[in-house]
């Protein structure tokens, strides 16, 4: 196996990652997504970090993405209860809503129009009907016991 | 394999195919992130894959058949479901296809023979970390489909934030290429002796060994950044709760919490 073609690829790999977690992190507006997008990114590093760890026959890299999982740790229960709080203040996790800590005399973000939902993502599972339906007594339904 | 290579690299203009591969994978990502309510998902999904492609073509192989096949669907894997992840509308969607590029990950991690860390990241991030965050999710966000979740920032933020990414990727990649300034040669040498780390029975043993040994301080201190971390969770949501008054804004949203704190303030030992 060529150890240094194999570096490059794992190389471009993390990079893609960590690119995809960057923009993620830049462009959306929900706090949880946006610190699932950093969690991303530290798994394009340990991408790369395992990778220079075997192509130097080191098993530093390892542990640094030992560490890296460690710390990502504790920086989810720290993210996580931030999040909480601040849902709690604000609720919504919209972190557009902070604009409020803009420096002063700089102008507030405004929304340029949000694009309606589409109904046809809200498309339930149907059954097809079979049969005719059936009559219905009116005088059983007004009798029927509510059991 | 390589003459179709050559076939290919003189049927496109440019550089390489290296920047027609960033520059469309960009463009894929553009029209999912920036226009997330447009219904282009079919268009970017093929543009992220000739993306893809391309930039398969572009890698230097490494080794047999099967090792080559089994990195690419690891690979692809990854990175597809990576950029699927950042591009969903729903939140819980993202963490879901996180997960599963967490796992084509763990994956890579174990066709480099680090077993534990593969492991641990499917422990540790795609079992606790990611399920966390969709128990906060839907502690906060139970209704799903939110009006920021369709809406990026001003228009400039998407196509800035992929420009940035794909100059960094370019960088990256154009340094560390076959033939770049930074190609990997063996100079810099193993720190340890090598001693056929990829063929290695004890793996995890030598792995424990050197983390008790060299690392001996890390781990300490790493030990005590989770026990600050987990102290200050708690104080963080203690603090919060105090400072939080409830009805001062839009508290009654919070089904059930309004009169919570009039009872819990009358008995207060």
């Amino acid at each position: 196996m060529n150890e240094a073609a194999l570096l490059v690829n794992f190389l471009i790999v993390g990079g893609l990652l960590f690119v995809t977690g960057m923009v993620g992190f830049l462009v959306r507006r929900n706090l949880i997504v946006m610190f699932l997008s950093a969690e991303m990114m530290l798994q394009g590093v340990s991408v790369s970090l395992i990778a220079w760890g075997r192509f130097h026959q080191d098993l530093g890299g390892q542990m640094l993405a030992l560490f890296i999982i460690a710390i990502a740790a504790a920086e989810a229960g720290i993210a996580l209860a931030l999040i909480l709080m601040l849902y709690l203040r604000s609720q919504t996790l919209d972190v557009a809503f902070w604009h409020d800590l803009r420096e002063e005399g700089q102008p507030p973000y405004v929304d340029q129009g949000i694009p309606e939902t589409h109904r046809e993502e809200h498309k339930w599972p149907r059954l097809t009907p079979s049969g005719v339906r059936p009559e219905v007594d009116q005088e059983e339904q007004m009798h029927r016991s509510r059991v | 394999m390589s003459e179709w290579r050559d076939q290919l690299l003189q049927m496109l203009p440019g550089s390489s195919l290296l920047v027609w591969a960033v520059v469309l994978g960009g463009l894929g990502l553009w029209f999912r992130v920036a226009l997330l309510d447009r219904p282009t998902a079919l268009f970017s999904r093929i543009l992220g894959l000739l993306s893809l492609v391309l930039l398969g073509f572009w890698l230097p192989r490494f080794g047999g058949w099967a090792e080559q096949v089994t990195f690419w669907l690891l690979a692809s894997v990854a990175v597809l479901t990576a950029g699927t992840a950042i591009s969903t509308r729903s939140p819980v969607y993202m963490a879901i296809w996180f997960a599963l590029s967490l796992l084509a990950t763990s994956g890579l991690f174990l066709f480099q023979n680090a077993q534990f860390i593969g492991f641990a990241t499917i422990t540790v991030y795609a079992g606790a970390i990611v399920v966390t965050f969709l128990f906060v999710l839907m502690l906060a966000q139970p209704e799903g489909d939110a009006p920021y979740d369709r809406v990026s920032w001003a228009w400039f933020s998407a196509p800035l934030a992929l420009l940035a990414g794909g100059v960094l990727l370019a960088a990256m990649l154009l340094t560390f290429s076959p033939d770049g300034p930074g190609r990997p040669d063996a100079s810099l040498g193993p720190v340890v002796p090598p001693s056929a780390l990829a063929t290695d029975q004890h793996h995890v043993a030598r792995l424990g060994g050197e983390l008790y040994s060299r690392h001996l301080i890390a781990v300490e201190v790493v030990g005590t950044v989770l026990l600050v971390a987990m102290v200050g969770a708690v104080a963080i949501v203690i603090q919060g709760k105090s400072a939080y008054v409830p009805g001062r804004q839009d508290g009654s949203r919070i089904r059930g919490r309004r009169d919570a704190p009039s009872a819990s303030s009358g008995g207060a030992p």
